[in-house]
């Protein structure tokens, strides 16, 4: 192909998408929606539920402190470790549960996979920037309170091309 | 060049030879990273004579991790995040073997719409992949515009990723015996109208990219590969097929479902840096092919096998391959009976294009050398494991 007429195709082929909407998402103002709420794991089928893999949630009346969503991350990212709750729960007679360190956490939701109890799931909630390394500790009480993420955008694809719209 | 005699105290800066005259031949040693903007963590040392390049001896090993070792360490299903992290772009493509591995050994069924979910997510994975180091290749050879479209459009693939496995990147998606969880309901339909999209959309890439003289003058005749050199050299991938072989795992050895699918292998006859990047977009079209129909055919049923929480392997050892995004992937493993590996060996195909790379720098321009390393789809973080 000669060097002008390249050129000039390439031109024309950039230009035809002044005419088309924007692909970018302006985060913080817009955000994703995502299917489900959150991950999920059902041990009696043995398989989980399509959900994002954001901050966990612990259901404290269902968490028996059996220790096993820490063990499973032991040689993964060694993020979960149990700590002493104050409130006494019937199912959960050593009174431990999980204090999970998301500046260790990658976010991999083996741990959800890990508990038989239905205790401890993902949520929709990614955004856990701190100004310190122990605001990114969330201890079991932290933990066990729903994230208030509300996303409602995605991605459109239409004859004008692709877009986030909500 | 005497008159720069005052360099050769500094470590990497050497000039050595004489001429016939007496006088420097100029022979420069240079180090091109390891925190070289174009190299990634990864050392090129070069030798040249003025703007050729007389010799490159690639020195790989800075992220090192010792992936293998760990392996040894962890059981089979805490292995799975780690093993994901070398090439986190690909992130199914690297986990395919292992899986396939673990379920031979440790003798796991796997139902069959997990199989097709598998098939699936590697190819949008593949995707994901060849735009990513698409846009990188773009930008080092001076086309902004060919780094922001692939980004763009990957996010559309990203975006199906993420309705399927709940993350991004690194999906930690795949587990002996299946996948992790089914695909959502409203997945198939939203899955069909991206990768219908993105499919019109590469059209658009040939106009700006490929058939761009500036592109084109960059690449074309540029570290040229020859089909004897790309088997000798032990090429593999989009390398060894941009040189006119014929060879993928897909066809060659089919894992999971390949073989009930319809797809062509591509290969092209030039084998420089031109073909080496026209041949993955070419891949692309096929990989989408490939995704619609595995979304057509699969079935409905279960999709992962009900396991213990420690699965444990028989005594034995398993080789397994894919075709990832790369080349071939291959893993070794070996099990003693016990919840963990006994080892495991990982081949993958950034290291094998090291000695590729080190003979086509050999006798190239040194201005050439971003176009030829990147063409090479040679990754750091995986070459070293």
């Amino acid at each position: 192909m000669g060097s002008v007429s390249g050129m000039l195709k390439t031109l024309a082929s950039g230009s035809k998408h002044l005419a088309i909407k924007r692909f970018t998402l302006r985060y913080p103002e817009q955000k994703l929606r995502f299917v489900g709420d959150g991950y999920q794991f059902d041990p009696k089928e043995g398989v989980g539920i399509a959900g994002y893999r954001g901050r966990h949630i612990l259901y404290h009346d269902k968490c028996t402190g059996c220790q096993l969503c820490s063990i499973a991350c032991e040689g993964i990212a060694e993020a979960i470790s149990m700590v002493k709750v104050d409130k006494q729960y019937k199912q959960n007679k050593k009174g431990i549960m999980p204090q999970i360190d998301y500046g260790k956490c990658v976010f991999c939701g083996l741990c959800v996979d890990a508990c038989p109890f239905y205790a401890l799931f993902m949520t929709d909630d990614y955004e856990l920037a701190a100004y310190t390394k122990e605001h990114l500790i969330y201890t079991p009480d932290q933990l066990a309170v729903k994230p208030k993420y509300q996303g409602t955008y995605e991605i459109k694809v239409d004859e004008l091309g692709a877009y986030h719209d909500e | 060049m005497s008159g720069m005699g005052s360099a050769e105290g500094i470590p990497g800066f050497q000039i050595e030879g004489k001429g016939e005259d007496g006088m420097d031949r100029g022979i420069l040693t240079l180090s091109v990273g390891p925190q070289h903007p174009g190299s990634g963590h990864f050392r090129l040392v070069v030798k040249v004579d003025g703007d050729i390049i007389v010799e490159a001896l690639p020195d790989p090993g800075y992220v090192h991790r010792g992936e293998e070792k760990m392996c040894e360490y962890r059981n089979y299903i805490q292995n799975i995040p780690h093993l994901e992290r070398p090439m986190i772009a690909d992130s199914c493509g690297i986990l395919y073997p292992y899986v396939l591995a673990v379920e031979e050994i440790a003798n796991i069924p796997v139902p069959e719409r997990a199989k097709y979910i598998r098939v699936m997510m590697a190819e949008i994975n593949r995707c994901i992949f060849e735009l990513y180091w698409l846009g990188i290749y773009g930008i080092f050879l001076g086309h902004s515009t060919m780094f922001m479209w692939p980004m763009a459009d990957r996010e559309l693939l990203i975006d199906l990723a993420e309705m399927a496995s709940g993350a991004r990147v690194t999906h930690a998606y795949f587990v002996p015996g299946g996948v992790r969880n089914d695909i959502p309901d409203a997945f198939p339909e939203k899955a069909r109208r991206h990768l219908l999209y993105f499919r019109n959309r590469l059209k658009e890439y040939r106009d700006i990219f490929y058939d761009n003289p500036l592109f084109q003058a960059r690449t074309v005749g540029v570290g040229v590969l020859s089909r004897e050199d790309a088997i000798n050299l032990g090429a593999t991938g989009p390398v060894l097929r941009a040189s006119g072989v014929d060879h993928d795992i897909r066809k060659v050895e089919p894992y999971d479902v390949y073989d009930e699918l319809d797809f062509d292998v591509v290969t092209m006859k030039e084998g420089d840096s031109f073909a080496r990047a026209y041949v993955p977009w070419l891949e692309m079209y096929e990989s989408v092919e490939i995704a619609l129909q595995a979304l057509e055919k699969m079935p409905s049923g279960p999709v992962r096998t009900k396991l213990g929480p420690n699965p444990k392997g028989a005594v034995g050892e398993a080789f397994k391959r894919v075709e990832a995004a790369r080349g071939e992937l291959a893993y070794y493993l070996v099990s003693d009976g016990n919840p963990r590996p006994y080892r495991v060996k990982l081949s993958v195909p950034s290291f094998r294009e090291i000695p590729v790379m080190a003979h086509l720098l050999r006798g190239a321009k040194l201005a050439d050398m971003p176009s030829i390393y990147w063409s090479m789809n040679y990754w750091p973080v995986e070459a070293d494991r």
